[in-house]
């Protein structure tokens, strides 16, 4: 069909030109390195046939992509997560009868959590409409194919600051600063795990003047990321907790941050990367992030998925 | 604190395993039935999973468990996946340029015809193409889950849509 098979191409691609077809399947799946998607590209642009096989596969990815996805009715998400408290309880008994020398207190502990969490969670996936799964669809195809992505911004702090900064800026402007209204960390952690498989610690700190209005999910750097919004008196504060990708130790605050005209604290803890960002006072800032640091460290419960 | 970690590692991604279950045994109402199976095994084993894709991790599971309970409750529509030699050919794809349909009119097909489509498709190359375009695996993750190398995922993933053009984009329509 087309003349190469005399002329050997310098660009590593299979000759054969059904092999060929392979290399555009990958290059549309997101498979290929820079390089090998450059050169399949190059030959996409140079010929015809290729180029309609590559139109070809993007239209039928399409069309897959728009059937109707199976919804995940409010009975069969309570069915499965019976199947963890179920289990949570026998294993509690089971441990209980058979060590009785084994401190109870934890066990209780965790039929505790048992109990809590699945409910939660069935609770906020009873409120799905299919604009949320269609948001939860797209963010998750933001996060399998954000790494790269992911890579430069870990690589350019300031970019993400911005990023962070203008996240609030938008959700001062919104309705609403939140997409789950509670001041309930057992009703925010398990809506935020559902959308984007991510809970950071989500302390109530209303004793302390700061009010935990709710969360929210950030798209920064393609990436999606669990945010939550706190009030102190008319000031809100958004804290996105960024889930670590290395082994960076624990990381003191680094006050001095600004962005788009609002004040940021960074710092590491556990297995986030937080940046807070508020229109409030420096002080108030510095205050709220003590605090939110201290909370996590008395209250570890806060921290897991509990 | 293994319920927490089911809670996160498996309730996230029930979407994705109704969805896989739903096109291996062919319709939703069973796919209920593997999903809960497949997630008492999950619970069962959720101490082993050692991080990587929790998605990936689950739909394994949901893919074992369809084709054991396929083999219990349909033994006479199981086929041997894997087991076909000609499936495993890693040859790509015959050459169909002659009659494959513009792209328009691959874009134009409904959801319905779409689905018909994937359901005439033969059992490896449904599998696999579901895994790559509804569960949004990676070649890699496929290749581990089915236990094939990734060129035959490549080149069954080929043949699959290859199928799927020429059965939606209107040139054919042969009955299954």
């Amino acid at each position: 069909m087309s003349p190469h098979e005399n002329r050997p191409r310098e660009d590593g691609l299979p000759q054969d030109p059904q092999d060929m077809k392979l290399m555009i399947h990958a290059l549309v799946d997101g498979e290929l390195d820079a390089a090998a998607a450059l050169a399949v590209e190059r030959r996409i642009a140079a010929d015809p046939e290729l180029a309609a096989e590559h139109a070809r596969i993007l239209a039928l990815r399409k069309a897959v992509a728009g059937m109707p996805r199976p919804t995940v009715s409010d009975d069969f998400l309570a069915r499965i997560a019976a199947i963890a408290e179920a289990k949570g309880a026998d294993e509690a008994e089971a441990g209980q009868a058979a060590t009785t020398t084994a401190a109870p207190q934890p066990q209780q502990q965790q039929d505790k959590i048992v109990e809590m969490r699945p409910r939660a969670s069935a609770r906020r996936f009873a409120s799905f409409d299919w604009r949320q799964m269609a948001a939860s669809i797209v963010l998750t195809a933001f996060l399998a194919s954000g790494a790269t992505q992911w890579l430069m911004v870990q690589n350019a702090p300031d970019s993400f600051a911005i990023a962070v900064a203008n996240g609030h800026r938008r959700s001062l402007l919104a309705a609403t600063p939140v997409d789950i209204v509670s001041s309930d960390r057992h009703t925010v952690k398990p809506w935020l795990d559902g959308r984007i498989g991510v809970s950071p610690p989500a302390p109530d700190m209303a004793k302390d003047g700061y009010a935990l209005l709710g969360g929210r999910v950030e798209v920064i750097g393609d990436k999606p990321m669990p945010a939550l919004v706190y009030r102190h008196h008319e000031h809100l504060i958004t804290l996105v907790a960024a889930p670590r990708q290395n082994d960076v130790k624990s990381m003191p605050a680094t006050d001095d941050l600004s962005a788009g005209g609002f004040l940021l604290v960074h710092w590491t803890d556990g297995a986030f990367s937080y940046w807070a960002v508020s229109d409030a006072e420096r002080p108030a800032l510095d205050d709220f992030v003590a605090r939110f640091r201290a909370a996590i460290v008395a209250n570890p419960a806060a921290g897991s998925p509990g | 604190m293994l319920a927490a970690r089911f809670a996160e590692v498996v309730l996230p991604h029930l979407g994705d395993a109704l969805s896989l279950a739903r096109w291996l045994t062919g319709n939703a109402a069973d796919a209920e039935d593997v999903v809960q199976e497949a997630c008492l095994k999950a619970h069962a084993g959720i101490a082993g999973f050692a991080g990587g894709n929790p998605r990936a991790w689950l739909l394994t599971i949901v893919r074992n468990a369809s084709y054991t309970w396929m083999a219990r409750n349909r033994p006479r529509s199981v086929v041997a996946v894997g087991g076909l030699a000609d499936l495993d050919d890693v040859s790509p794809p015959p050459d169909n340029d002659a009659d494959s349909p513009e792209a328009a009119l691959i874009a134009k097909a409904n959801s319905a015809a779409v689905e018909a489509a994937i359901a005439r498709l033969p059992d490896a190359f449904r599998e696999t193409l579901v895994l790559r375009d509804i569960n949004g695996l990676s070649y890699r993750e496929i290749a581990a889950m089915l236990g094939v190398p990734q060129g035959t995922v490549m080149s069954r993933l080929a043949r699959a849509r290859s199928l799927l053009m020429t059965d939606i984009g209107g040139r054919h329509h042969e009955p299954a």
